[in-house]
């Protein structure tokens, strides 16, 4: 535990640094960068929902919902979305984005899909839906909290 | 049904005088007046007509008498053809005359009573296309020749807003999962479309799929050619990744054919256009652009300037639309010939006998409950398989790498899922099968009924749930026999 924390803290300095650029991070990030996100994804001040084992706030964008899952620390361990694009998942991913970029180089290309799953070292993300309902989801594996039901997490 | 067919009937070749009754029996005279008129000759009716193969009309005879009076002889009449392999007649008695075209060319018809024989010649033709089918073949000649499997093909032809060039590309995706047709530039080059404006600048469509991959590439309005429907204009998109400049969600935009699958995209499912109300509001949708020079920037669009599902603006076909693929077995077939058909209960061809209607949201999906598990379903040709969550590992493994998008289970699997309406109803529980992914496709075929792999969420009842089956696309805003679009049925 003290070692997830150690490497969330971690990336929310790299964050900082590079907040000018408009670059913000949530995953893995303390609650704070939500306030973040929701200014650079345009969404509007968001709703929360809270679970016994985690708390989810969601921010409605023009065109794209994206959920924000939290330990009860306070750290965010997934995000969750559906709209009409993708979201900016620099944006989503924050340190975590060169990681996912790497793996997806990896992945061979399929044709006739109309989903993704991509996991890295530390990270999962996948993809589903169709044109006007795009939906995915990314989250932080050693981060999730006993007893979440990932089936929960969309 | 016959009577009706008669109505069709033209008559293509000039009279030649089929009748060649006119011998024997007319031979009294006058003067005897008391014996009873005589049969002279008999006309067979109509007369050097055309019939379409499979269809059958009713013939007449009609004997004139040696008093100049007619009678219709139709019933006791005897029936024959001179080629009952290209048109038959029958001789029996409830069905006498009745002519039934059997293949191509040119058959006399005889109607004889004693001595007198009436003729005509029927000509049997090949049955036009209807105007609103299309031919859909999966992995078929219509299909570039490295195509991956389960991939169903149409062809499209795109015309200059005048109609005065237009060019037919093969290799189209049928995709009901998507909304408008997307040809890649390098197939249409010398094609002069009409750029839609935004402004001062050019609109610009991004569009990104489920799997992450995204097309960019200018809106530009197209006389599009379905069938042999006539030519709607709408917005399509010329895909090009070299237009402008990319923004970021497209900034990993296909730059050919050959890295997308296909050389375009016929988005056909249940809704009108691409984006729809968030695209006429919002300027950053991240679908639209106004792109002047290299620069682009979000812009909104009005709903008529948005890529359309073409289907919705033919002028009578309009309200949806059906797939049809013929059953494959097991170890799966080399191609496909199916049919996509154009219209709801516009036409005989496109009137259900029986479907059950589910009625989507409006994204285009239904509820679809697999091992106690609802998820949102949605029936998708240009999905290559079925994609579905929460399967048992135990029944339906994943293969081993490379192919773990896939399942692998031991043996063949029967299973069942709910498909379930919005908001609640119907309710209807499918089976489908799911076999070995590795075993099945280690064949020289391509076309695979019992594929599947997992999905995190979402059903996906991709093209192998359209296999022996007839779908029904309805489009929002339309109605039909089957009622209020939007729905899908089968």
């Amino acid at each position: 535990m003290d070692l997830r924390v150690a490497a969330a803290y971690l990336c929310v300095a790299l964050v900082t640094l590079s907040d000018a650029t408009g670059a913000f991070a949530t995953l893995g990030e303390r609650a704070d960068s939500i306030a973040n996100d929701s200014h650079a994804l345009s969404a509007a001040a968001p709703t929360t929902i809270t679970r016994a084992k985690y708390s989810m706030q969601e921010l409605t964008a023009e065109t794209t919902t994206v959920r924000e899952y939290l330990t009860p620390e306070g750290v965010v361990f997934a995000v969750a979305w559906n709209g009409l694009v993708h979201p900016d998942l620099r944006v989503l991913l924050g340190c975590y984005d060169e990681e996912y970029r790497g793996a997806l180089a990896q992945q061979q290309r399929l044709q006739g899909r109309r989903q993704k799953h991509v996991r890295s070292q530390r990270l999962v993300v996948e993809t589903w839906g169709h044109m006007r309902n795009l939906q995915g989801r990314a989250y932080l594996p050693e981060l999730v909290p006993e007893g979440v039901n990932l089936y929960e997490i969309r | 049904m016959k009577f009706a067919s008669i109505v069709g009937f033209g008559t293509l070749l000039p009279f030649i005088g089929a009748m060649a009754g006119c011998g024997g029996g007319g031979g009294d005279g006058g003067g005897a007046t008391a014996s009873a008129p005589t049969l002279v000759s008999i006309t067979v009716t109509p007369a050097n007509s055309s019939l379409e193969i499979g269809n059958s009309g009713l013939f007449t005879a009609t004997g004139t008498f040696s008093d100049n009076s007619a009678q219709n002889l139709t019933g006791s009449a005897s029936w024959s053809s001179s080629a009952t392999t290209i048109a038959a007649v029958s001789d029996e008695a409830v069905s006498k005359g009745t002519v039934t075209a059997v293949s191509s060319g040119s058959a006399m018809i005889s109607a004889t009573v004693g001595s007198i024989i009436g003729s005509t010649v029927v000509n049997t033709t090949v049955a036009a296309a209807p105007v609103n089918v299309m031919a859909v073949t999966v992995n078929g000649s219509l299909c570039s020749a490295s195509s991956y499997l389960n991939k169903p093909c149409v062809s499209v032809t795109v015309c200059t807003p005048d109609l005065s060039v237009c060019q037919t590309v093969n290799d189209i995706l049928l995709d009901t999962g998507s909304f408008g047709l997307r040809i890649f530039r390098q197939l249409i080059p010398n094609l002069a479309l009409s750029q839609v404006a935004s402004g001062p600048g050019s609109l610009t469509g991004c569009v990104q799929f489920a799997d992450g991959s995204s097309l960019w590439g200018p809106i530009q309005r197209a006389a599009v050619k379905l069938g042999n429907e006539p030519a709607v204009l709408v917005p399509i998109q010329v895909i090009d990744s070299t237009f402008g400049s990319l923004p970021l969600p497209c900034a990993n935009a296909d730059p050919t054919p050959v890295s997308s699958g296909f050389a375009g995209i016929l988005g056909v499912g249940v809704l009108t256009e691409d984006c729809g109300p968030g695209c006429v509001i919002n300027s950053s949708n991240g679908v639209y652009y106004r792109c002047s020079g290299p620069i682009c920037v979000g812009t909104t669009v009005a709903l008529a300037d948005q890529v359309q599902n073409p289907v919705a603006r033919l002028p009578e076909d309009n309200n949806g639309l059906m797939v049809q693929l013929p059953a494959v077995p097991v170890k799966g077939v080399p191609s496909l010939d199916g049919s996509l058909v154009l219209g709801i209960g516009t036409r005989a061809n496109n009137t259900p006998a029986s479907a059950t209607v589910f009625p989507t949201d409006q994204n285009g999906d239904i509820r679809t409950i697999f091992n106690s598990f609802p998820t949102a379903g949605f029936f998708d040709t240009g999905s290559n398989g079925l994609f579905f969550p929460n399967a048992d590992p135990a029944v339906l493994p994943v293969c081993p790498a490379p192919n773990n998008d896939w399942y692998c289970p031991p043996v063949a699997r029967a299973l069942l899922a709910t498909n379930v309406g919005n908001p609640g109803l119907p309710t209807q529980i499918v089976p489908f099968n799911v076999s070995n992914f590795f075993t099945l496709t280690n064949s020289p075929n391509n076309v695979f009924r019992d594929i599947a792999g997992p999905s995190t969420f979402g059903f996906d009842w991709g093209l192998p749930f359209f296999m022996g089956r007839s779908v029904y696309f309805g489009i929002e805003g339309k109605t039909s026999n089957l009622g209020a679009g939007p729905y899908v049925a089968y």
